[in-house]
């Protein structure tokens, strides 16, 4: 007899806080500024989304010795469309302020964190506030398999980075055999952009199951 | 003189900035709240905040950036209790208690009163943090404050983050008047492309190792992407 009397008392509370968060019971107020609408710019615009999953960001605090949390919400790589870069981007869920705002470096490495495998570590030049500043990041995802993809999607663009890099130094210190070299570079990131559009589709999938 | 005319100098930041009144009894998590928006840390060591600290804290909205200067209260009376000097010219406010305390609701209306004493006709909301937690003793039900003096009621819990941002867009939507008013993404700059030298390398490396054995707050809870 307690059951469904306990059950029914549940579900009073639960329409009772449901449409306490719809309704306005606040008070009639005159709006103190005068402010116009204005067009959002994310600084996202000429990127391609390479992969974007819910994830717990964490920064290491230094003089503290420890990890504290730096958000939750959705971390993405974005690939620059004319430059190729490509830098992760996090942003606090609701508020969708910045977390994490940072290339992928050539030396961007990931390291597991010893205790998950839900979890990996790495060192970046954060831009979140807006300028350049030394970070140690820990992230955690839902899944092992998540996390996993983050980390293998990171360290190949990573090492992707590093062949640019390397390419373009050769161009610059040669002049022979320019020509040759340009069209195996476009040829090069046709494939790389095939292989790349991939992962994003797959996670495209994921996101609808 | 106007509430209009009592609003900081925008040119000091270049957008809108409200002052905001944070009060309610010692505990009841005012500062963790406000540092969880700030940094993204939840703080578990209760240190009670000692007569006021003025925070800071911006979002960026459909109608622009806005500041709210959080003017957090020290809620325990003896590290300082509060002067009308705190309410004079707020522009709204939060009253802060924890569902797990039946006297932090109690004493609501004491904040209350102290608020309207001061600061006439302000969007207040009312807040019940902790909502988290298991042993809750100020179930919804009984949160009937808000309705017979014309507060916005939101069930919180800073340390999961439920409903936390909805203090500050319903403030923000009152005060600009536009009720469709959303947050919005905040610009994310290009980084500027630095390369490391190996020397600093190989001492990142060495510090990722260490900080890679450190465990994460809050790593054995599960439903983290809840």
């Amino acid at each position: 007899m307690a059951d469904p009397a306990e059950h029914r008392e549940e579900e009073e509370e639960a329409a009772a806080a449901a449409a306490g968060e719809d309704e306005d019971t606040g008070a009639q107020v005159a709006p103190i500024v005068k402010l116009e609408e204005v067009a959002v710019t994310t600084g996202e615009e000429d990127e391609e989304v390479l992969l974007d999953m819910k994830s717990k960001l964490y920064r290491f605090d230094k003089e503290g010795n420890q990890w504290k949390e730096r958000g939750t919400g959705t971390v993405k790589l974005l690939k620059h469309k004319e430059t190729g870069k490509v830098r992760l981007v996090m942003r606090q869920a609701k508020t969708l302020k910045i977390c994490a705002n940072h290339l992928v470096a050539t030396t961007t490495k990931m390291q597991e964190h010893a205790g998950s495998d839900k979890s990996c570590v790495w060192h970046a030049l954060d831009f979140a506030d807006g300028e350049l500043k030394e970070e140690m990041f820990a992230i955690r995802f839902g899944s092992v398999e998540n996390c996993k993809k983050f980390r293998e999607m990171v360290e190949e663009i990573a090492e992707q980075q590093g062949k640019n890099e390397e390419k373009e130094n050769e161009e610059v210190s040669s002049t022979a055999g320019l020509v040759e070299k340009l069209s195996v570079t476009e040829t090069k990131k046709e494939e790389n952009a095939e292989k790349e559009e991939t992962p994003a589709e797959e996670d495209k999938k994921d996101a609808k199951e | 003189m106007s509430r209009a005319q009592a609003l900081p100098d925008p040119a000091a930041v270049g957008y809108p900035s409200f002052k905001l009144i944070l009060v309610g009894d010692g505990g009841t998590g005012k500062t963790t709240f406000v540092k969880r928006h700030i940094t993204g840390e939840f703080e578990k060591r209760y240190e009670p905040t000692i007569g006021v600290e003025v925070r800071p804290l911006d979002f960026h909205t459909s109608r622009g950036k806005v500041r709210f200067c959080c003017w957090d209260t020290a809620g325990q009376e003896k590290f300082g209790g509060l002067r009308d000097g705190y309410y004079i010219h707020g522009h709204c406010a939060i009253i802060m208690f924890d569902v797990t305390s039946r006297l932090t609701y109690k004493n609501v209306p004491t904040w209350h009163k102290d608020i309207c004493r001061v600061c006439d006709n302000i969007p207040i909301v009312l807040c019940g943090n902790k909502v988290d937690m298991k042993n809750r003793q100020v179930k919804a039900k009984m949160v009937t404050f808000h309705r017979k003096k014309n507060l916005q009621y939101y069930e919180i819990s800073a340390k999961s983050n439920y409903n936390f941002e909805k203090p500050f867009l319903y403030l923000a939507r009152k005060l600009t008047g536009d009720m469709n008013l959303r947050f919005v993404e905040e610009l994310a700059l290009l980084p500027a492309d630095v390369t490391i030298d190996l020397i600093a390398q190989q001492k990142i490396e060495t510090e990722i190792a260490a900080a890679a054995a450190m465990p994460l707050p809050d790593e054995d809870e599960d439903g983290l992407m809840d």
